[in-house]
């Protein structure tokens, strides 16, 4: 197994439409980043809140690169900002694929940078790793 | 069979053919590996051998040997018709000659196919044709050029095919009327940084991703190329409408400026796309692309990190451009230059201490041209560095007649610091030609100077120092860290911007500040002086401030090398008489 990568990053939503057309779009980001995430194992979490997006990627290096790339040429966000990249020692989130939480969230909205210019990559990591559980909530909510 | 009308009784000596000897050549025919066939002089079908079956793909229950000409080479499901007449005219021109011909025929009604054709008389009255495949040899020597013509980098077509792409592109909108393209070419900015911060591999690997990038946003219609270094261009064609172009060109720029991971890396870069699309027809390769690269040029000018489209005001604007260039670079050689000098007062002893030197051009048809304007056009075209030469040495020769005690002042460019050593030689030279102490020249300088390379331009300062050169502060309180600057190197002099001389409503403000600069000139052991001075009140408020030296239209404007002499002479001895 080649070295594990991981890059963090924030970026600003571009995609217009009501709440509701957005979130359906990112639940299709989320099905398809599943997929394609879990085809090159790279795992991460994708937050979106109040107008912004935030992921960690974790994998090989080549295949977080290319998965970066494949994020970055995503005409559906812009200013991103990359908080953290570099080698790590273990995954920190080998288990699960997406995370996600609309916008109507506002304990995790008022957390996340909303200007997409924090430094502060170890919040946002927090963060992340704090909507793991909220996921399962959420898929569970969505599917009573 | 294929062989049965093969059986002429006699052989070429008149001898009776024997049977065994026709089996081994009918074996023999059927063995190589180019199809031939032959014909009478009716057009006639005598002979095919089997691999003519495989060439042109006959199947079986085709027309074979008995058929006339045309149903048998119509027959071939993979010529087209272009090419059966092609086959059929040369082996009608052979018969009716009697010569050998010879001809390549191409067809791609089933895929494509390239064949090596020989039609040669017997002397039976028969022809004898025979049919090479050059398929695979054509296609490599297609895919060899394209090869060739493709960057080994990033794979992209080079300069050259993406010129025939665009011809092309052109020639179908000329013709068929289909939709003029849209050349743009990009350039990443900082990309040199990369190379020179991170090493040239990153910066290839960086270089493949812009590749893949730009790839990504292009339909399967357009193109994407690479120049070399970080030059890319795009052909879009057909172009879609005149936004959609511009809309592509912002998003490019946007794609391309975000971060890039490269080789365990974070990356970030930045891009500028000149647009150009067909006007109308008639447009050229050529100006296709030299309006792109104006619009680029522009987009740079504009900042850099956006998108420009053609205009043709570009066009005017940079043909005026390149005039004044040309005529700057003329006007060196043809001594169009002359200095002028404005005499510097000290204060409370009422007499010239010095002279700033001041370019003027003489343009032979627009007259006095202001250095404002011709000075940036000369610090880009990098003729500054000869100009500002030119300038030490005139200056130091016409102030080699004056009083001693009468210094004289020389702006330098921060261009010209860009070759300390050069700069140091040059004002070395003007002293020495001029046979003048150091301790008489000055050269002012701009902040900017300090910005570029710090330790090296304090390091040759220093030098110059050690010649006795004067170093003076110019247009002090224009940029951002002035004050930071002035603890970098202890400037003998600081001259106070013109704007703060300037008439202004608020001027207790701007009095505030000539003070607060005087003093601390005068803490620092630096001499402060202002420009720009043209009215008694100017002076009044300067005076107050603690200015020690002056210069402005109030006392001389800038006067020809012939009056200065007699300036110093009635100025300094009016003084004197004074006294």
């Amino acid at each position: 197994m080649s070295a594990l990568y991981q890059v963090l990053y924030c970026s600003r939503n571009r995609m217009s439409g009501g709440s509701k057309l957005v979130s359906d779009n990112i639940e299709t980001i989320l099905a398809i980043s599943r997929q394609n995430n879990a085809r090159d194992q790279v795992p991460g979490g994708l937050i979106f809140s109040d107008g912004c997006f935030a992921q960690v990627l974790e994998g090989p290096m080549d295949a977080v690169v290319a998965a970066f790339e494949r994020i970055q040429c995503d005409e559906r966000h812009s200013e991103v900002i990359v908080l953290r990249s570099g080698p790590i020692q273990a995954r920190s989130f080998a288990d699960w694929s997406m995370a996600f939480t609309g916008s109507s969230d506002t304990t995790l909205s008022s957390q996340l940078p909303i200007s997409a210019v924090s430094e502060d990559g170890d919040a946002v990591l927090a963060l992340l790793k704090s909507v793991v559980v909220r996921e399962t909530e959420w898929l569970r909510r969505r599917v009573n | 069979m294929t062989v049965s009308l093969l059986q002429p009784t006699q052989d070429t000596h008149g001898r009776p053919r024997r049977p065994a000897a026709i089996m081994h050549l009918r074996s023999a025919l059927n063995g190589l590996h180019l199809g031939l066939f032959t014909f009478d002089d009716a057009l006639c079908v005598q002979f095919m051998n089997e691999q003519l079956r495989i060439v042109l793909d006959l199947s079986d229950d085709a027309a074979g040997a008995g058929s006339d000409l045309q149903t048998f080479i119509e027959s071939s499901p993979i010529l087209a018709s272009t090419a059966v007449q092609q086959v059929l005219a040369a082996c009608h021109d052979a018969v009716l000659t009697r010569r050998l011909k010879l001809l390549e025929i191409s067809s791609n009604e089933k895929g494509i196919f390239y064949f090596s054709i020989r039609i040669e008389p017997l002397p039976d009255q028969t022809f004898l044709a025979t049919i090479v495949d050059m398929t695979a040899q054509r296609v490599a020597e297609a895919r060899a050029v394209e090869e060739a013509m493709c960057d080994p980098l990033t794979g992209l077509p080079n300069r050259t095919l993406f010129e025939d792409r665009v011809v092309a592109a052109l020639d179908r909108n000329a013709s068929e009327g289909v939709d003029g393209p849209a050349v743009m070419v990009i350039d990443l900015d900082r990309f040199k940084n990369v190379n020179d911060t991170l090493g040239h591999l990153t910066g290839d690997g960086l270089l493949r991703l812009v590749s893949k990038r730009l790839q990504g946003m292009m339909r399967q219609t357009d193109i994407i190329a690479r120049f070399g270094g970080d030059e890319f261009a795009a052909l879009i064609s057909p172009a879609p409408d005149l936004q959609s172009v511009s809309l592509l060109a912002s998003r490019i720029v946007d794609v391309l400026s975000r971060p890039y991971l490269v080789d365990g890396h974070l990356v970030n870069i930045g891009a500028s796309v000149g647009v150009a699309v067909t006007p109308l027809r008639g447009s050229t390769y050529a100006i296709l692309l030299r309006s792109a690269d104006l619009a680029l040029y522009d987009a740079k000018s504009r900042g850099r990190g956006t998108s420009s489209l053609f205009q043709p005001t570009m066009d005017v604007r940079a043909a005026a451009r390149r005039q004044n260039e040309n005529d700057l670079r003329k006007a060196l050689a043809l001594r169009e230059f002359s200095l002028h000098f404005q005499p510097q007062i000290d204060l409370q002893r009422n007499v010239i201490v010095g002279f700033e030197a001041l370019l003027r051009w003489h343009h032979p048809e627009r007259g006095l041209i202001s250095p404002m304007e011709f000075i940036p056009l000369a610090e880009e075209i990098g003729l500054i560095v000869p100009l500002g030469e030119w300038v030490l040495s005139q200056a130091c020769l016409a102030a080699s007649c004056w009083p001693s005690d009468i210094s004289i002042a020389v702006n330098v460019s921060p261009c010209q610091f860009g070759d300390t050593d050069r700069l140091i030689d040059a004002v070395a030279e003007a002293l020495a030609a001029a046979d003048m102490p150091g301790s008489r020249l000055e050269l002012e300088i701009t902040e900017s100077v300090l910005l570029q390379d710090a330790d090296r331009v304090l390091d040759a300062l220093h030098r110059l120092r050690a010649m006795g050169v004067r170093v003076a502060m110019d247009d002090f309180g224009t940029g951002y860290s002035s004050l930071s600057q002035l603890h970098s190197f202890p400037f003998d002099k600081i001259k106070i911007d013109r704007s703060f001389v300037k008439d202004r409503a608020d001027d207790r403000g701007q009095d505030a500040v000539i003070r607060a600069i005087a003093a601390l000139g005068g803490s620092l052991g630096m001499a402060t002086i202002a420009e720009g001075v043209e009215t008694p009140e100017q002076l009044a408020r300067i005076r107050e401030g603690g200015c020690k030296i002056v210069q402005g239209y109030l006392f001389s404007r800038p006067i020809p090398v012939e009056e200065v002499d007699l300036m110093i002479a009635r100025h300094n001895s009016k003084k004197n008489t004074d006294n």
